[in-house]
Formats: structure tokens, C-alpha cells, sequence
């Protein structure tokens, strides 16, 4: 009685035991089987499923990044375009079409070849040619190219067409909205999307997008099945590249240097203006210059910017950085005078002259400058040691690239001092001997502007990438290359050669004080090597208002015929200094120049 | 008296009874409707569960054609948002380049307006003019309609709103004039010549309408 009671009452308890022991065994086994199929094994049956084409994946594409100017306008921006590709074996055969009544009818090549060519501006017979020439070659042919990067009008015209043989692959097109405006500096890309040239090449890596993928599930007629999308690779767009240029002002001062080039008969042309106190490029207009949408329309010359890559010989403009280290190292004062004629022998056997002839005066330092007299600045040189020079050009940016770094530029030449001969000494200092670009030579004037201090000269405020951050933003630290005095003793100088100077009333706006020297350099010869005879390359360069500067406009003109000095720079130098005034409500002086005498 | 009494003998009574034939009644009562109650349930659960099974079935058919529905719905407004986005694409193609400052220049000098040269300001706090304190010219500084050098191959051929009859000069940007003796260029200094059609300057001030 008493075994009877214990097996009853234990053997309900050993069966829960040995079936909860099954089940667990169980579940232990499907969770095995689990991990097995879900992270041990996940990537094969992930392959197989793919293998069975019940997984597809499209390309997710990004798009390259836009060039914005200083207000957020965009100058180049990424569009959509697409190739027109064609199977022409199956092409060649046509399209047979059956109507409701089953009749069939067939619309031949040569028909269905005009109909593209209406949609892609081709000729009938070229269109038609192309696949005529691939089944020649080849008569199983399936690929041949009909048209690259056609608007997205055009494509969708096309697919309305309805035929069966066209594939259209998408394409990253880029646009210019503007055109020409800043054309010189913006660069292009080719058809391929490789950035070719100016900025788009030098800030590719700002600019570059990389594609994405997205992996998805699809049923048999290619319907995506909800909830499968898994963005396998994400993408990322390129970056927002701002620049410091204002296109409205760019616009106006590319549409002034090209007229004035035409009305001077000169070779090409540059306005640059600079922010006198940040360095800052806010314009920088050449011409002739490329429209990006079309670089094929300009001459392979043309398509950079010859701003950055052509040095050239500075001429008189150089005068006033001779009088600024002269004053800056102690070697003379402003009252300090020389006696020069119009044309002199100096140091035993150099041979300067002026531009004009006249007797012995006894110029001041000022009185050099606004008659621009090369015996006079000679005289100012013979006082400063040439290793000073040296080291002060070196300083204001002479002989070397400027921070910019765009693609292709110069850093001039500044040959070493110990390769000065006499004639090269004089030389240096009213600015022959050596030759130097636009930037380097507006950049040595904004130091005189800006108190001494040099900015970096910037084009490019920054590149803002997709999700937000900001690199790329250029350094603004400055260096001191003369004291502040000297900047303000070489800046009223200036002024004078504006007022005192004969092209004073060329120049002159009314209400600003403006502070200029113009420069007329000797051209050489690139196929003999000397100077070519009759040819200048003339600049005007300035500042205003020039009691507390804030812009450096530089004008250049290549071999002007109509007047080759340099008054044929004046009246585009004194409409561009007037816009650049307005564009940025620049508060008139106030007070007028304070005379300083010419003479001694 | 003897009421008081009978009850407290019938307590005692009951108190001294003897209990086993009582237990023996409850253990057959509670059997029974154990069984009763167990067999009442299992019919229900079976019905519930067949309901249950039923209303599964029913909810994942209409959950399954709901999705295939909206999978299609979405299908079709994924190819409607890919047609809208065709045509953006082809709007904003049209109208790239008509805000660029070639075409709006092109525009104003079309309607008369002058780009001016000097600015001229009015201080607030004194009334002063400073600047150049003249009207403007009837030329402008730069001719953009006439004379438009600044390429854009986006708006070449595209018609002025405001001159339909004209369009920006496709100038050829890469061709600088050629100083030849034939082509007269203007004379330094000389007062800009300029072909757009740009009205004198109005005298006596713009019309206005008269306020009170």
C-alpha cells in the first residue's frame, strides 16, 4: 500500500521532467539551427538567395557637389543626363507593331532613326549610320553609342517613342547657370564627370560623391517587395564648395574688361579685386574666358586662368614696394631726396632711362612715384642693400606660389640675389627683371592697404560636406612685412600719384580718396627671347577709400594698341574701383588728400 | 426557564454528535460538479480556438491583400513621384540660366535702366549729399544688351523678356576683337557708344501718382 502511493504520486512528476526535458532538448536544437542559418551561415544562403534572382540591387546615386559664391548663389550645380544606347540587331530589324485588329506592321530602321534624330538633334543619315556600321562590323552586334549626356527632355521623349532596343544609363551632368561668370576660375569637368580644370579639379576631393547601394527583394514582374530595402552602401553627396567671390560683381567686371579690351585692340585682359583687410578674391574677371557649359567653344589658351599661370613684368607698379622697404629699413625718409635726369648712367654701366625726358629734379620719394621716374627709384635703390630688397620681396610674396594654389599657377620669378648683375639691381626696383602674377603682385598691394599686414590671399571660404562639417577653410593669419607707419607714408603717396598724376582726372571719384600707380611692363618675345618690340603689358593697380582701405582693385591689359601706356587701363580701373564702391555701400572719405610735395 | 435551557442542551448537543457520516456526503458532492465544470470549458476553448484560427487566418488574408495593395499603391506613386521628378528636372533645365546676371543685365538695358557710375549718398542725420551728386547718364557704363561678352550657352538664342525681338549677343567669347584699321575702335576717354535703345533722362522727375 505504501510503494503503491510513492509510484503514483512520482511518475506524473517524472513525465513533466522528461517532457519538459524533450521540449527544452528541442529548443535548444532550433536555436542551434538558428545561429546557424542567421550569423554562422547567413552570408552563403544570402548568396543563394541572390543566385536565384529573387534579390536585386540598384545603384544609389549621389550627386556632385554644387560651387556656391560668397552669397550662396550657385555657379556650378549637378543635373541629371543620360546616354542614349542602342542594340542595333535589333534595331536594324525594326519595330513590328500589331493594332487591334492583329494586323501586323512594320516600321523599318531608316523611319524609327529619324524619329531619334528629331528627338536628339542629330542628322537622320547620322543616326541611321551608326547602327549600320555596327551590324557591318559585326552582326550580332548589341551596343553602340547613339548620343551622350542628352538633356532629361530628351530622354523621356525618347522613352515615349516606346522602343525597345534603347537604354538609357544615367550620366552626372553639371551645369553653369551663370555661363561665363567666373568661368576662368570655376574650371570645367568633361562628359566623363572628371573635373578637368580650375576649381572643380583642385577641390574634387570637396566636391566628389560617392554612390550608394540599396539591396531589395522583387517579385516576378520587378515590384519591390515592402520592407526589403536594406541600404547595403549609403550615399553620400559631394560637398558645398563656397568661394569668395560675388557673382553680380564678377559679372560686371568681366562684361567691363572684355569691352575694354575690344575698345583697346588688346590681346586679353584682367580686373581682380581684393577685400583689402581679409584677402579675400571677390572678383576675378579675365578675357577672353570659357563658358564651362561649352569649353569647347574657346581656344584651348583661353580656358584657364591666365591671372594665376602667366607672370609677366611688372613695370612701375613695383616702384611703390621699392619705396616701401626703402622707408621700412631705415635706408631713407619721406623728405629724403635725389636728384635724377630723364635718362642717366648709374653704377658705372647701367643704363636707365625714363619714359619722358626732362632735366636734373630733385625728387622726393613721392615725387618718383607720381612722375613714375625709373632714374629716380634707381637712385631711391642704390640706398637699400640688394639682400634687403631681396628678403622684402621675398616677404611680400615675390618668387613664390600664393596660397591660393590653384591648378597651374606660377610663382613668377625672383632670381637670387647673387645673380643681380648691375643692370639687374636697378632693374628690380621699378619692376623689370623679374616677373610676377596678379595675385602676387595684389597681394603685395593689400599689404600696403592693410596696414603692412599681408592676408593669404583666399578664393575659397570653405567646403560644407553632406552631413554638415567644414573643412577646407583657408588659414586668415597674417604676416607683418612693413610697420604700419611705412603702409600709411606709401598709402599717401599713393594718393598723390592719384591726384598729382596725369591721369588724375581719368580716375577720380567723386567723394572717395583713392590711392593708384600704373605700370607699364616690357613683353618678351617667346620665340626669340628678347623684348618684343612695341608691346606692353600695362596694369593700374589701387586701393580706396584710402584713408582706411577696404578694396584693392588691379586692372592688366594685355598689349593694348589703341594706347599703349598705361592710361588705356585708367577709365576700366575707375568704372570697376566705382562698382566695386557701390556693390559694398563703401561710405565716402570725407576729406581730401593731404598735398606732399613733389619735389625736394 | 425551561426555553433558555432546552437550547443550551441542544448545543451541547450538536457539540458531542458524531462527524464521520458527513464527510463521506461532501466528498461526493464535490466529485461531481468538478466534472461538470472541467467538460463545460473544453467545449468552449475548442470553439474559441477554432474561432481564434478562423479570425488568424482571416486577419493575415486581409493583412495580406492590404499590403499587396499598398505595395502597388506605392509602386504607382513611386512612378508618379519619378515622372514629377522628370519633369522638375526638365523645368529646371528650361530655366536654367535666366537668373544669371548676363540675362537680367540684358533685360533691364532692354527696358532703359543705366548702369550708373557714381554713387551719391544722402546722410540721414544732416541731409548732406556726398558723392557725386549728379544724375545719371543716359549711357550706361557697360552695355549688356548691345554688347554682351559674357558667354552663357544656357540662354544663347533665348528671347529678352522684356525685347522679344532680341536675345543676349552670343558673343564668341574666345574671339577678342582684332585690332584691325577697319574696325574703328572707340576712342579712349570718349563717351562709350552704346546701341541699346536707351531713353534720355527724365527732366523734371518720375511720374508719380499724386498722394495725399
Amino acid at each position: 500500500m505504501r510503494a503503491m502511493t510513492t509510484t503514483t504520486s512520482r511518475s506524473p512528476r517524472r513525465r513533466t521532467v522528461v517532457a519538459l526535458a524533450v521540449v527544452l532538448i528541442v529548443i535548444i536544437a532550433f536555436v542551434v539551427r538558428l545561429v546557424d542559418i542567421q550569423v554562422v551561415n547567413a552570408r552563403d544562403h544570402v548568396d543563394d538567395s541572390l543566385s536565384m534572382g529573387l534579390q536585386n540591387s540598384r545603384v544609389e546615386y549621389a550627386s556632385r557637389g554644387s560651387i556656391v559664391d560668397d552669397n550662396g548663389v550657385p555657379l556650378a550645380t549637378s543635373v541629371n543626363r543620360y546616354d542614349v544606347q542602342i542594340d542595333p540587331m535589333l534595331a536594324a530589324k525594326g519595330v513590328t507593331t500589331r493594332d487591334d485588329d492583329g494586323d501586323e506592321t512594320t516600321t523599318a530602321w531608316p523611319d524609327l532613326a529619324t524619329q531619334i534624330a528629331a528627338v536628339t538633334g542629330q542628322s537622320a543619315a547620322d543616326v541611321q549610320k551608326i547602327v549600320e556600321d555596327a551590324v557591318a562590323d559585326d552582326p550580332d552586334s548589341r551596343y553602340a553609342m547613339i548620343a551622350k549626356s542628352v538633356s532629361t527632355e530628351q530622354y523621356r521623349a525618347l522613352v515615349d517613342l516606346g522602343l525597345p532596343f534603347l537604354s538609357f544609363p544615367p550620366q552626372a551632368g553639371r551645369m553653369y547657370p551663370d555661363g561665363a561668370v567666373a568661368g576662368n576660375l570655376l574650371g570645367f569637368v568633361g562628359s566623363d564627370g572628371q573635373a578637368l580644370a580650375g576649381l572643380e579639379s583642385a577641390d574634387n576631393d570637396c566636391l566628389a560623391s560617392t554612390n550608394g547601394k540599396v539591396v531589395f527583394q522583387q517579385s516576378r514582374d520587378g515590384v519591390v517587395l515592402p520592407g526589403t530595402e536594406v541600404v547595403t552602401q549609403p550615399a553620400v553627396d559631394g560637398g558645398t564648395l563656397k568661394l569668395t567671390i560675388d557673382r553680380d560683381l564678377q559679372w560686371y567686371l568681366q562684361q567691363l574688361i572684355a569691352e575694354q579690351v575690344q575698345n583697346t585692340g588688346s590681346l586679353r585682359g584682367t580686373i581682380t579685386v581684393v577685400e583689402a583687410k581679409t584677402g579675400k578674391i571677390r572678383a576675378l574677371a579675365e578675357y577672353p574666358t570659357v563658358d564651362p557649359n561649352d569649353p569647347t567653344a574657346t581656344a584651348p589658351d583661353d580656358r584657364g586662368s591666365r591671372a594665376f599661370s602667366s607672370p609677366f613684368e611688372p613695370g612701375s607698379t613695383f616702384k611703390a614696394l621699392t619705396t616701401a622697404i626703402g622707408l621700412d629699413s631705415g635706408s631713407y625718409t619721406p623728405q629724403t631726396t635725389v636728384t635724377a635726369s630723364g635718362r642717366e648712367v648709374l653704377g658705372g654701366d647701367a643704363r636707365v632711362s625714363d619714359a619722358f625726358s626732362h632735366g636734373p629734379n630733385v625728387y622726393t620719394p613721392t615725387g618718383v612715384l607720381i612722375d613714375s621716374s625709373n632714374v629716380g627709384i634707381s637712385k631711391f635703390a642704390e640706398k637699400i642693400p640688394a639682400q634687403t630688397r631681396f628678403d622684402y620681396l621675398q616677404k611680400f610674396g615675390m618668387g613664390s606660389v600664393s596660397s591660393i594654389g590653384f591648378p597651374g599657377e606660377s610663382g613668377g620669378i625672383l632670381h637670387p640675389v647673387q645673380d643681380w648683375d648691375k643692370q639687374t639691381f636697378y632693374n628690380t626696383a621699378f619692376g623689370q627683371g623679374l616677373s610676377v602674377t596678379v595675385p602676387q603682385l595684389v597681394g603685395a598691394y593689400q599689404t600696403i592697404a592693410n596696414g603692412g599686414l599681408k592676408k593669404p590671399l583666399s578664393i575659397v571660404e570653405g567646403c560644407t560636406a553632406a552631413d554638415g562639417t567644414v573643412t577646407d577653410v583657408p588659414s586668415t593669419e597674417g604676416t607683418q612685412v612693413v610697420s604700419t607707419d611705412t603702409a600709411r607714408e606709401v598709402s599717401l603717396m599713393l594718393e598723390n600719384v592719384a591726384t598729382q598724376g596725369e591721369l588724375a582726372s581719368k580716375i577720380a571719384i567723386p567723394g572717395y580718396r583713392i590711392a593708384i600707380k600704373t605700370g607699364t611692363g616690357e613683353k618678351v618675345d617667346e620665340n626669340t627671347g628678347a623684348y618684343k618690340p612695341d608691346a606692353y603689358f600695362t596694369t593700374m593697380i589701387g586701393f580706396a577709400p584710402a584713408d582706411d582701405p577696404q578694396y584693392v582693385v588691379a586692372v592688366n591689359l594685355d598689349e593694348p594698341r589703341t594706347v599703349k601706356s598705361s592710361a588705356a587701363t585708367a577709365p576700366a580701373f575707375q568704372k570697376a574701383l566705382t562698382q566695386v564702391l557701390k556693390s559694398y555701400r563703401v561710405i565716402p572719405s570725407g576729406t581730401t588728400t593731404p598735398e606732399l610735395p613733389k619735389f625736394g | 426557564m425551561s426555553a433558555p435551557q432546552a437550547i443550551d442542551l441542544r448545543v451541547g448537543q450538536t457539540d458531542f454528535e458524531p462527524d464521520f457520516p458527513t464527510p463521506v456526503r461532501e466528498r461526493r458532492l464535490t466529485v461531481v460538479p468538478a466534472t461538470a465544470r472541467r467538460r463545460a470549458p473544453r467545449r468552449l476553448f475548442g470553439v474559441v480556438a477554432v474561432l481564434g484560427a478562423l479570425t488568424i487566418v482571416v486577419v493575415q488574408m486581409s493583412l495580406g491583400i492590404l499590403t499587396t495593395q499598398s505595395s502597388f499603391e506605392i509602386s504607382s506613386l513611386t512612378q508618379q513621384q519619378r515622372d514629377l521628378t522628370y519633369q522638375k528636372q526638365i523645368l529646371s533645365d528650361e530655366s536654367a540660366g535666366l537668373s544669371s546676371p548676363q540675362y537680367l543685365a540684358a533685360n533691364a538695358a532692354a527696358l532703359g535702366m543705366v548702369i550708373d557710375e557714381s554713387p551719391t549718398y544722402l546722410r540721414l542725420s544732416d541731409g548732406a549729399v556726398i558723392g557725386s551728386d549728379k544724375p545719371a547718364d543716359a549711357a550706361s557704363s557697360v552695355d549688356a544688351k548691345g554688347r554682351g561678352s559674357v558667354s552663357n550657352a544656357l540662354i544663347s538664342g533665348v528671347p529678352l523678356v522684356t525685347d522679344p525681338a532680341a536675345s543676349t549677343t552670343e558673343n564668341g567669347a574666345a574671339t577678342p576683337a582684332p585690332a584691325s584699321p577697319a574696325a574703328p575702335a572707340p576712342v579712349e576717354g570718349a563717351a562709350p557708344t552704346t546701341q541699346s535703345a536707351t531713353p534720355p533722362p527724365i527732366s523734371d522727375g518720375l511720374p508719380t501718382p499724386a498722394t495725399r
